[in-house]
């Protein structure tokens, strides 16, 4: 394949401080092709990334364009070779229009002395009207939905002829509508010769929409090749370093001090997480990989036992929700893991936020048939328990260490003395050591940041900072957003477990897989209405699918439906 | 709502101006007193338009009140010592933009948090000024070529308001026309992805707390030629009527973003609710009392209206 390249990354190296981000990393682009970079997270996919956009100079090894050596120095000098890139977190200004956005950075035509707004905005037209002809062009950017704020960045990056477009997980908060939408632009792109570098969790995704791949290891690439001669089970293989290939260091530690297999698992490194996960046999391990065929769910060995334990419902709510009056009715029992699925935009988070207290609404919630007191805590004192949708903005706080933030939300029960409102060290140390090792979190030290963590690290965390205490409902907005395989399936068995523990579980997601591999019963949101619940052998991908985009299903209405 | 949101400074504007005309409709409302309140307006006005290039950015410059009066006192003292109108003047804006431009660097390089980069430096530049001073008022030597570039008329408008006027003309181009004016907003909208598209984050920041300073030692001039002298503290009134007049401003257009036009109708409204209250007699802590309330209700409307959403 080197043949055709017309880009190749050979042997790069990159240290930050010990850690080597980048080992040898390798990576061939053919002209028009659409290639999947694939890894945990914490395999250097991103320090790689920001190597060909020049934000970081690689230690050794050289980038060839043209069979040229090529120094990029800066995101300037990326964007001369044709370079464009689409970060992770979209990176737009927030009160700019998508035509003010397009234009950053760039020379603006000008009419005398003054900006020349009109050629601009013809400009971004023109561009639009190619891949994204329904982008409103004179919204700020922070009134735009994500997939339009996708679209406004991809417009951005399409100004001038690009020779390569890198996307750095870009369908993670789409809805699937969107994300067709994307790979339809991803297509587009490489039929106009245009190199798309896809990176992804989403394997199923990859699979479809790429033609080559490469896969990263511990910042070492470990395969690459065509897609049509790999398998979803193959890049698995490779991404996690083979099945059952390696030892679980924390199950085989033995050790009765967290703390210590924190500092096992450090040697280890921090891309572990799936190994862990091949080898321990215990019942935490998912019965089955996430990817499970969704008709599997049913009558999976767990949720014969805890699906619909108990008569009366842990969780009821009757309350004020969507457009004119409708109401969102739905009550879940204890051990249930119930499904939210919709468009983005559809009401999922807001719903969950009214839930919680976060946001002021009307009408009833119950837990356990008694009204909880106002607000969040009025929810923690009840045995509520949330998990936000952005980890870094609503869920950690970075200033406070990853045992403080385990015990921020419910401090009082780490009181040294019951009278005294001042926390005891001790005690959360316990906790945060106990709730790690329960977690298999990997981190440097209980006492460092979260930010220092991998994205499937914090969102463990973000579940760790209920455990230890009775949680009677569980609601979770999108569980394993941006975490890899191995995070992933973990944090799967964790939500099983708090279920068979007796929760009961809102999950509201944006990834279809996930939904269909952990839900018991699913409810379909569409455009802030309950328009659907599915399930049994009416949980279907295609039913759910249908029913967010507002297909009227075959299902009998909600009676949320009804009433308005 | 929408209305009062995107308009409501301009009609809170026109209404405290229609207010005044009813209630002292010869005195408030003749035309020399509106001229005078531009005039009065104007070195606070020069000040606010420099603080709103770091606001733009998301930062603030608290050492602007400190510049103000250093340069006043760094003129005179140069005065004193036989130095030429020119010299000086050159001399104390390059002395102000220097000092801006550590204030930027301290922020844009070393990540110093601006809020405290400027106090300490403000406070550094206070006490520099009191050094030069001695803590005293300086007023000899001050020549008169000099003092008419802060009082008096050209073709009926006063000196200052034409000071005003040429600043504002100059800052709204260079904040809404140049490209450099657009890589503030997007360095203050996202500067993350400002870094990431390649824009000289650092540079622009250093500029803009320089270009911030120049400002604030324009206004120490020209308020040394006003006043024929030069008080260690006399900018001292100036920081927190700026920053109220960017606020301001930021209700008055846009989607809150800080702007010339927007700082202008800010300052106006100080202006002319200091000066309306001087001329209805109320005394001058009720015109304190009243100047934040009014500005404490603006943002209030602009929060108010956000939460409809």
């Amino acid at each position: 394949m080197t043949s055709e390249s017309f880009l190749a990354l050979g042997g790069l190296v990159k240290h930050f401080g010990a850690t080597k981000a980048l080992d040898h990393a390798d990576l061939a682009l053919r002209a028009g092709s659409v290639h999947a970079l694939v890894g945990e997270n914490g395999a250097g996919k991103s320090t790689l990334i920001k190597t060909l956009s020049g934000l970081y100079q690689p230690d050794a090894g050289t980038i060839r364009l043209d069979g040229t050596e090529v120094t990029i120095d800066g995101p300037r000098a990326a964007e001369a070779l044709g370079f464009r890139f689409i970060h992770q977190e979209l990176n737009l200004v927030p009160h700019f229009d998508a035509v003010g956005n397009a234009w950053i950075g760039r020379r603006h035509p000008r009419r005398g002395p003054f900006i020349d707004r009109r050629a601009m905005r013809a400009k971004v037209a023109d561009v639009a009207a190619r891949i994204a002809p329904d982008l409103p062009l004179d919204k700020p950017a922070a009134r735009l939905t994500p997939g339009q704020r996708q679209m406004a960045e991809i417009v951005r990056a399409l100004m001038d002829p690009c020779r390569l477009v890198v996307m750095d997980e870009p369908t993670s908060s789409l809805s699937e509508g969107e994300a067709e939408r994307l790979h339809a632009i991803v297509r587009q792109l490489s039929a106009e010769g245009c190199a798309v570098l896809f990176i992804s969790h989403r394997l199923d995704e990859v699979i479809d929409l790429c033609d080559s791949y490469t896969v990263l290891r511990n910042g070492r690439t470990v395969g690459a090749g065509r897609v049509a001669d790999t398998s979803r089970a193959g890049l698995v293989a490779m991404m996690s370093g083979g099945a059952g290939a390696s030892t679980s260091t924390l199950q085989d530690t033995r050790s009765p001090h967290p703390e210590e297999a924190f500092a096992e698992s450090r040697l280890e490194g921090r891309t572990d997480d799936v190994q862990q996960d091949h080898s321990n046999a215990t019942a935490l391990r998912p019965s089955r990989r996430p990817s499970g065929p969704p008709q599997d769910v049913e009558g999976g060995p767990l949720f014969g036992q805890s699906k619909g334990r108990g008569d009366k419902p842990v969780l009821a709510t009757d309350i004020a929700f969507g457009p004119g009056d409708s109401r969102f009715i739905v009550s879940v029992r204890a051990g249930e893991i119930v499904g939210l699925y919709g468009l983005v935009g559809s009401g999922r988070s807001s719903l969950l936020k009214t839930i919680w207290g976060a946001t002021p609404g009307r009408g009833l919630i119950a837990i356990n048939g008694q009204v909880p007191r106002q607000g969040p805590a009025g929810r923690i004192a009840a045995g509520v328990a949330y998990v936000p949708e952005d980890r870094r903005r609503e869920g950690l706080a970075n200033l406070l260490s990853i045992e403080s933030n385990l015990s921020l939300a419910h401090l009082s029960d780490f009181r040294a003395v019951a009278s005294l409102p001042a926390p005891s060290r001790s005690k959360i140390r316990n906790f945060a050591g106990a709730t790690g090792a329960r977690l298999r979190l990997v981190a440097g030290g209980l006492d460092h940041s979260p930010a220092t963590l991998s994205g499937g690290n914090q969102q463990k965390l973000l579940f760790g900072r209920w455990l230890g205490r009775p949680m009677r409902v569980l609601l979770v907005d999108e569980p394993t957003r941006g975490v890899d395989v191995g995070a992933k399936a973990e944090i799967h068995g964790e939500m099983r477990r708090i279920a068979d523990d007796g929760a009961a579980i809102l999950m509201a997601t944006s990834d279809i897989e996930e939904l269909l591999a952990l839900s018991t019963r699913v409810l379909v949101l569409h455009a802030g209405r309950l328009v659907a619940e599915f399930d049994g052998p009416s949980l279907t991908r295609a039913a759910v699918v249908a029913a967010a985009f507002g297909h009227a299903p075959d299902e009998p209405m909600p009676p949320s439906e009804r009433s308005a | 709502m929408i209305l009062l949101r995107r308009y409501g400074t301009l009609l809170a504007l026109a209404l405290i101006v229609l207010v005044f005309t009813i209630a002292s409709p010869q005195a408030f409302g003749s035309t020399p007193n509106l001229i005078n309140i531009t005039q009065q307006m104007a070195l606070l006005a020069i000040v606010a338009i420099g603080a709103t290039l770091v606001m733009v950015l998301g930062e603030f410059d608290l050492s602007v009140s400190a510049v103000v009066s250093w340069a006043g006192i760094a003129a005179a003292a140069l005065f004193a010592a036989g130095v030429a109108v020119p010299v000086v003047m050159i001399v104390v804006l390059v002395s102000a933009v220097a000092m801006g431009a550590i204030s930027g660097f301290l922020v844009a390089r070393f990540k110093v948090p601006s809020f405290i980069a400027t106090l300490a430096f403000g406070t550094v530049i206070g006490g520099l000024t009191f050094w030069v001073s001695n803590g005293a008022t300086m007023f000899s030597g001050i020549p008169a070529g000099f003092r008419d570039l802060g009082r008096g008329t050209l073709m009926g408008v006063p000196v200052p308001t034409l000071w005003l006027i040429g600043t504002a003309i100059v800052f709204w181009l260079l904040l809404d026309q140049t490209e450099f004016g657009r890589r503030l907003y997007a360095i203050g909208g996202n500067r993350e992805a400002a870094r990431l598209v390649g824009l000289p984050v650092r540079r622009d920041m250093v500029v803009a707390f320089a270009l911030c300073a120049a400002l604030a030692g324009l206004a120490g001039l020209l308020l040394t030629a006003r006043l024929g002298s030069a008080h260690p503290t006399g900018g001292g009134g100036y920081l927190l009527q700026a920053y109220a007049a960017v606020f301001l401003g930021m209700t008055a257009f846009r989607e809150g973003e800080p702007s010339v036009p927007g700082t202008l109708v800010g300052a106006a409204i100080i202006a002319v609710v200091s000066n309306g209250l001087t001329i209805l007699g109320v005394p001058s802590f009720l015109q304190d009392l009243l100047t934040g309330a009014i500005i404490l209700a603006a943002v209030l409307v602009r929060n108010f209206g956000r939460d409809g959403d």
